[in-house]
């Protein structure tokens, strides 16, 4: 795997976000951005003057809209200036800040916008994810994004009893997280003692994933302004490091049947190779805080694994002993994550905005204590896409 | 009318909060046609004469089904044809009781249905074939399960095939229980 070092350091200097909500009936398309892209000038202290491009993202097949960067220009600022578009699933919001970064990096731009939206209630997102599916043979088998294949590949390992306990911890901990962030679609307020009840009778989906577990369908919008060393310096007191990112996907499309495929997981390798060539040997030890794009409970308690590269049931141990909370050994998701809301054009951004504000010591109440020097976001797309986007406090590595 | 302009323009977004939002409902349907091109319209014309057809990567020797043109870890062009199944053993079940859009139709699937992974026979360890469970074996499959060194076995399935055959997925019904594998 080729990879260069950047031309020129990359700071986050803006960070937008909407209210993450399943009615946006209140805002059109363009409204409901221009509420992220005005949050995150404001953030930032600047004007759409300040803008040399704009990067626009969301999933087209969710909302049925063609090249909405047209009809959106009103809400993103992007009338007369440079723009482009991304989609690529999932990952889409980690695509839009990587590619971001790399406009930035390279000298084209010096400050570039990034927006990732989604008004997921205007279409239909199963049916929109069923349709990435090849229509020769595997669209009438897809069932949209949801799978129980985490669910089976668990409690083939760890026995059912055992398996389940860890995934309904790690959802109840996610909405702990969620109920102190004030834009979260999704907060129960679930508490320890409804496990059993959960575990039992929320409405099962597929197998052993129930709709509990599952991530929201939700509308928002995300916007990211992102600007080479000297204007971030100028722009900000203290802008957050884009230190490297990584994209990694894989040939297979949507067969999630082929659960114990003998290749390493995209997601391990993508953190194995990032790792390695930051010199980074533990990263358990070295990372702060993580925000993980994980779409379901099975999926975020199976993936903290591969993506630090841990071996056995240590993942498992480290959600038991509640160390994937504030104060604890690897925060996950102080945001709530995916489970907490879900509009998934913004998603992955979300991630990286989230874990950028965890740097910044300024998320609000779920800002988690101590200071947040290494941060790392990691993006999901449905064909087995990963990036993982590492940020630092220092400008010192 | 100009004045009835005038009264329009001087609406700000403020005095409009408390209108009636409206909110356009459009349904879309669209006519699609997919060539299959020749690697899978070979695949889809063997489905006729109830036969089921792999492509093999002349490298790593992988079998794929529905095949493809390319073995992409490889990065070689697939030639060599191999006819595998029609039984094999049961590996992976989705077992579906959200009822998402089947897009080739636009109606609702019928609940629960299990989209499964069959092993056929003359395949192995992730060369599994993607279809359909009968759903009144729902309830009596066995999965198999590969962990490491740890092999469980599945049920033996065998194909269902349609009556009338285009050369599509539908040729094949589902798979079932094979009762002469008891």
């Amino acid at each position: 795997m080729s990879f260069r070092e950047k031309n020129r350091h990359v700071g986050i200097v803006g960070i937008g976000e909407t209210r993450f909500s399943s009615h946006r009936e209140d805002v059109n398309q363009p409204e409901m951005i221009r509420e992220a892209v005005k949050d995150a000038l404001d953030d930032a202290g600047l004007t759409m003057d300040d803008i040399d491009c704009v990067v626009h993202g969301n999933m087209e097949l969710f909302e049925m809209v063609h090249q909405p960067d047209l009809w959106h220009t009103l809400g993103t600022g992007a009338r007369g200036k440079d723009a482009f578009r991304l989609t690529t699933g999932g990952t889409t919001g980690g695509t839009l800040v990587g590619a971001a970064d790399n406009l930035v990096a390279s000298g084209m731009y010096d400050t570039v916008l990034a927006i990732g939206f989604e008004k997921l209630q205007e279409g239909h997102t199963t049916g929109g994810i069923t349709n990435m599916a090849d229509p020769l043979w595997a669209r009438k088998l897809q069932s949209g994004a949801l799978t129980d294949s985490a669910a089976v590949k668990a409690i083939a390992e760890f026995g059912a009893d055992r398996a389940k306990r860890v995934a309904m911890l790690y959802r109840i901990i996610m909405d702990k997280h969620a109920c102190l962030n004030p834009n979260s679609h999704r907060a129960f307020g679930l508490d320890w003692d409804q496990m059993e009840d959960l575990m039992e009778n929320s409405p099962p989906l597929i197998g052993d994933l129930r709709l509990i577990h599952m991530c929201s369908q939700s509308d928002g919008a995300c916007a990211m302004i992102l600007s080479c060393e000297k204007k971030a310096k100028q722009q900000c007191d203290h802008p957050v490091w884009i230190r490297d990112h990584i994209t990694v996907h894989r040939e297979e499309t949507l067969n999630l049947c082929v659960n114990h495929y003998p290749n390493e997981t995209t997601h391990r390798f993508a953190a194995r190779h990032l790792y390695e060539r930051n010199g980074i040997t533990a990263p358990l030890d070295y990372f702060d805080v993580f925000e993980m794009y994980d779409p379901s409970a099975w999926w975020g308690a199976d993936w903290i694994r591969d993506f630090f590269l841990l071996e056995g049931d240590e993942h498992y141990r480290l959600i038991e002993e509640k160390e994937i909370m504030g104060g604890g050994k690897m925060p996950i998701n102080p945001s709530g994550g995916v489970l907490a809301a879900n509009p998934i054009g913004a998603t992955a951004m979300v991630r990286v905005a989230e874990a950028a504000k965890q740097v910044r010591g300024n998320a609000g109440p779920h800002q988690i204590p101590g200071t947040v020097n290494h941060a790392i976001a990691s993006s999901f797309g449905g064909t087995m896409w990963t990036i993982l986007m590492m940020l630092e406090k220092e400008l010192n590595w | 009318m100009e004045e009835e302009m005038n009264v329009k323009v001087s609406d700000s977004l403020d005095t409009m909060a408390d209108q009636e939002l409206i909110v356009l409902r459009k349904t879309i349907s669209v006519d699609q046609k997919f060539a299959t091109g020749p690697v899978m319209g070979k695949f889809l014309t063997a489905l006729k004469d109830k036969r089921i057809l792999a492509i093999q990567c002349p490298e790593c020797g992988r079998l794929q089904s529905p095949p493809r043109e390319m073995c992409a870890i490889c990065r070689v062009r697939n030639r060599e044809w191999v006819e595998i199944g029609p039984r094999g053993e049961m590996r992976m079940m989705e077992y579906c009781y959200y009822s998402s859009p089947d897009p080739l139709t636009g109606e609702s699937r019928e609940t629960p249905y299990g989209a499964i992974g069959i092993l056929l026979d003359g395949c192995q360890k992730e060369e599994v074939f993607w279809h359909l469970l009968r759903p009144e074996h729902l309830e009596m499959v066995e999965m198999g399960i590969v962990m490491g060194d740890r092999i469980t076995r599945g049920s033996r399935l065998r194909p269902v095939w349609a009556e009338e055959r285009s050369g599509s997925i539908d040729d094949i019904k589902y798979f079932e229980i094979d009762e002469q594998a008891r």
